[in-house]
């Protein structure tokens, strides 16, 4: 029995060095020179200057530790792990995150976090520990407040963990408790990076001028960057080795919440932005030299902010299912159905003039969803 | 004396704020499409320009059935244009349509208009014969042009009809310099600032909108380009934000911009 399936194993990785010989690659130069622009990853990591126990070992553990633990919500029944599930890529299967109530959007997958500026799908914040934060305090969500927090702190299993990060918890005001729990945890997430997958090895042989290791990357798949390089215009959007310009845009997608209600997007983010005492320019930053700080002082609002989102990453998006905001589409395969299909009534015809339907047959859409998933054959 | 002045600044301060809030609106760009009639019914588009404090609209859709049902849900409200498209996917190839001429006719015998449009045509697309004819039916009914497009294309419907009144939708994406040569050039036409955030920058008003402004104080007007069925909700944070940047213009500019500059235009001759 075993040694069946063995020799099947052999002839199939015979064929696949046959069929490898015969492969090439599909790119031109200038689509080349564009597919090294999404790489090399991962990235460096560089710890977050307005964090200061960022890339700490001891935070790390700690804000590991507390994610996963219910101690941080009020009734004591809701961790960070219940809407980002380790197992779903960091984001859950449902569409719309269930709290105390039916939240209005999808949970983000929590993953290469430090290529973002703004955070959450509306650019609430401007830093990964203020966005940590928000769901422990959310009536919502975790429904905890600064002085219920520290409390459960003090009397839980990582009393000790946290003063040996931060000092002893007795004597600080329970906001700076608040705040240090949430650097802890964005520690911790800073941690979360997807791993190079097919398409970082098709890239770096590119960038090698190795041809034959490049087309042993599927040929589909090549296909498939070329339309999202080319036709597509995905790549306008979602730039770089993360895959997103970290901006807001509107990509088609209605915003409706009820029939009476509507998810601002970014118009509603900018204004809690601007309301927030926890932003990099605030007093709860770590960093003397602020820095980053000027895009929140500079960022104005626009009327094309209204119902845009920010665009998300791709890397590990094959495992974070469903999409947009609001978990609207169930699939890679749905998403490409909506781009090929793009409802134009919808956009301004001076907003995002570079969407338009794309008219992709069957085998390219096909081809554009073998691409997506290349990006997140990794080994999470 | 020190006191005083602080008061009378503080008075100053609370009589904007009072003005700023009941400021009436004259919202010169609003759209009610096929796929918002359906999601956000009539009466709740009237209750939503209510609120707004919009007391005049005009108002064009695809189709044109949107603005006359508004229209009797808000007759106070509403000043019908006539668009010369069925669905917002015509922006590109209405003018090579002939069926366009039909429709306008047929909807301009059967319901009263104050202007046509919002159309979008760029440079020399006022030449062809969609353009030509739907600009002499605006002629004979003497209907204003909401026109969203190049500076091209708008020297080219002045050189079609000289006398025409021509609002220029968004003012062309133009720099406020650009913007203010074309006022020059015609004095038949009117610039609507839609889905432009340009004229407040972080330092409160942009210095070349505010020269503009002053230059031409009764030629800008304020709209929202509801252009998606959700974007009617934004209608009310929309005249907040218009109210709060010509705050900080002179009050009576603020007055033209927001409401008399639009009612001046439509009775103009
Ligand atoms: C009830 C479900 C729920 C819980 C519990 C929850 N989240 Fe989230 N999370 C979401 C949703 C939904 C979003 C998207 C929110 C938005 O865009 O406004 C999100 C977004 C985020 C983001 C933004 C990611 C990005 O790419 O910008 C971070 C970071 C985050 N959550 C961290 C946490 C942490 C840390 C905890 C625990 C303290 C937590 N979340 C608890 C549902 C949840
Ligand atoms: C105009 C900018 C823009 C362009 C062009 C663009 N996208 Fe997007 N993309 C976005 C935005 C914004 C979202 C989120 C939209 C929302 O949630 O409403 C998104 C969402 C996605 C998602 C869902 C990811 C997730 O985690 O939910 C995928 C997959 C995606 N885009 C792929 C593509 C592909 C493939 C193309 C080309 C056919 C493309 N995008 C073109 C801006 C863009
Ligand atoms: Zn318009």
């Amino acid at each position: 029995m075993i040694r069946r399936t063995l020799g099947r194993l052999c002839l199939l990785v015979g064929l696949m060095l046959v069929s490898a010989a015969q492969a090439e690659v599909l790119l031109s130069e200038d689509e080349i020179a564009r597919a090294l622009s999404h790489g090399p990853w991962p990235p460096a990591f560089e710890p977050d200057p307005s964090n200061r126990v960022s890339g700490l070992p001891a935070a790390i553990a700690l804000g590991e530790g507390l994610f996963s633990d219910p101690v941080l919500s009020r009734d004591g029944t809701m961790a960070c792990a219940s809407c980002h599930d380790p197992a779903h890529g960091f984001a859950e299967p449902r569409a719309r995150a269930n709290g105390k109530v039916l939240l209005d959007r999808n949970a983000l997958a929590l993953v290469n976090l430090p290529a973002h500026r703004w955070f959450g799908w509306s650019g609430d914040t401007d830093n990964l520990w203020a966005q940590s934060l928000t769901p422990i305090v959310n009536a919502d969500e975790m429904d905890q407040d600064a002085a219920g927090l520290k409390q459960a702190l003090v009397t839980s299993r990582w009393a000790d963990d946290y003063a040996a990060v931060f000092g002893p918890p007795a004597g600080q005001d329970a906001d700076d408790v608040l705040v240090n729990i949430a650097k802890a945890l964005a520690a911790f997430q800073e941690t979360l990076v997807t791993g190079p997958t097919s398409f970082d090895r098709f890239r770096d042989a590119l960038e090698a001028g190795d041809l034959a290791t490049a087309a042993l990357y599927p040929e589909a798949a090549q296909r498939g960057l070329k339309i999202f390089l080319g036709r597509g215009n995905c790549a306008l959007c979602h730039t770089g080795p993360a895959f997103t310009n970290g901006e807001f845009h509107d990509a088609g997608v209605p915003y409706f919440i009820t029939e009476t209600r509507v998810d601002t997007g970014r118009h509603g983010g900018l204004e809690a932005l601007k309301a927030s005492p926890y932003t990099l320019a605030g007093p709860y930053s770590d960093d003397p030299e602020q820095q980053g700080a000027w895009a929140v002082r500079q960022v104005r609002p626009l009327h094309s902010d209204f119902g845009t989102f920010r665009v998300p990453g791709l890397r590990g998006a094959a495992r974070t299912a469903p999409y947009m905001h609001d978990g609207s589409l169930a699939d890679l395969r749905a998403v490409v159905r909506h781009y090929n299909t793009i409802d134009m009534e919808r956009l301004h015809a001076d907003g995002e003039a570079i969407l338009a339907p794309l008219g992709l047959s069957a085998t390219e859409a096909d081809d554009l969803v073998q691409f997506l998933r290349s990006l997140s054959d990794d080994q999470p | 004396m020190i006191r005083s002045l602080a008061a009378a600044a503080l008075l100053c301060a609370c009589t904007a704020a009072a003005d700023a809030q009941d400021l009436p609106i004259f919202d010169a760009h609003i759209h009610y499409s096929h796929d918002a009639v359906l999601q956000v019914p009539p009466d709740q588009v009237a209750k939503i320009l209510r609120e707004a404090g919009i007391k005049k609209a005009l108002v064009s859709s695809s189709d044109d059935d949107g603005t006359q049902k508004l229209k009797a849900a808000a007759p106070e409200i509403v000043v019908p244009a006539l668009r010369p498209y069925r669905k917002r996917g015509e922006i590109s190839t209405w003018m090579h349509d002939p069926t366009v001429i039909d429709y306008l006719e047929d909807r301009l015998s059967a319901f009263d208009y104050e202007a046509i449009g919002e159309f979008h045509a760029y440079g020399d697309d006022i030449g062809t014969d969609v353009i030509q004819r739907m600009i002499a039916l605006a002629r004979e009914r003497d209907l204003l042009l909401h026109h969203h497009g190049d500076r091209e294309a708008l020297d080219l419907i002045f050189a079609s009809w000289p006398e025409a009144r021509v609002l220029w939708a968004h003012s062309g994406f133009a720099r406020p310099d650009e913007v203010t040569e074309a006022l020059s050039a015609h004095p038949g036409l009117w610039s609507d600032l839609a889905y432009r955030s340009d004229m407040l920058g972080s330092d409160g008003l942009d210095p070349e909108w505010a020269a503009a402004f002053t230059a031409f104080p009764d030629r800008f007007m304020v709209g929202t380009d509801t252009f998606a069925p959700e974007r009617w909700y934004y209608v009310a944070s929309h005249a907040d934000y218009s109210r709060e940047w010509l705050a900080l213009l002179p009050q009576d500019i603020a007055r033209k911009i927001a409401f008399e500059n639009a009612e001046a235009m439509l009775a103009a001759e």
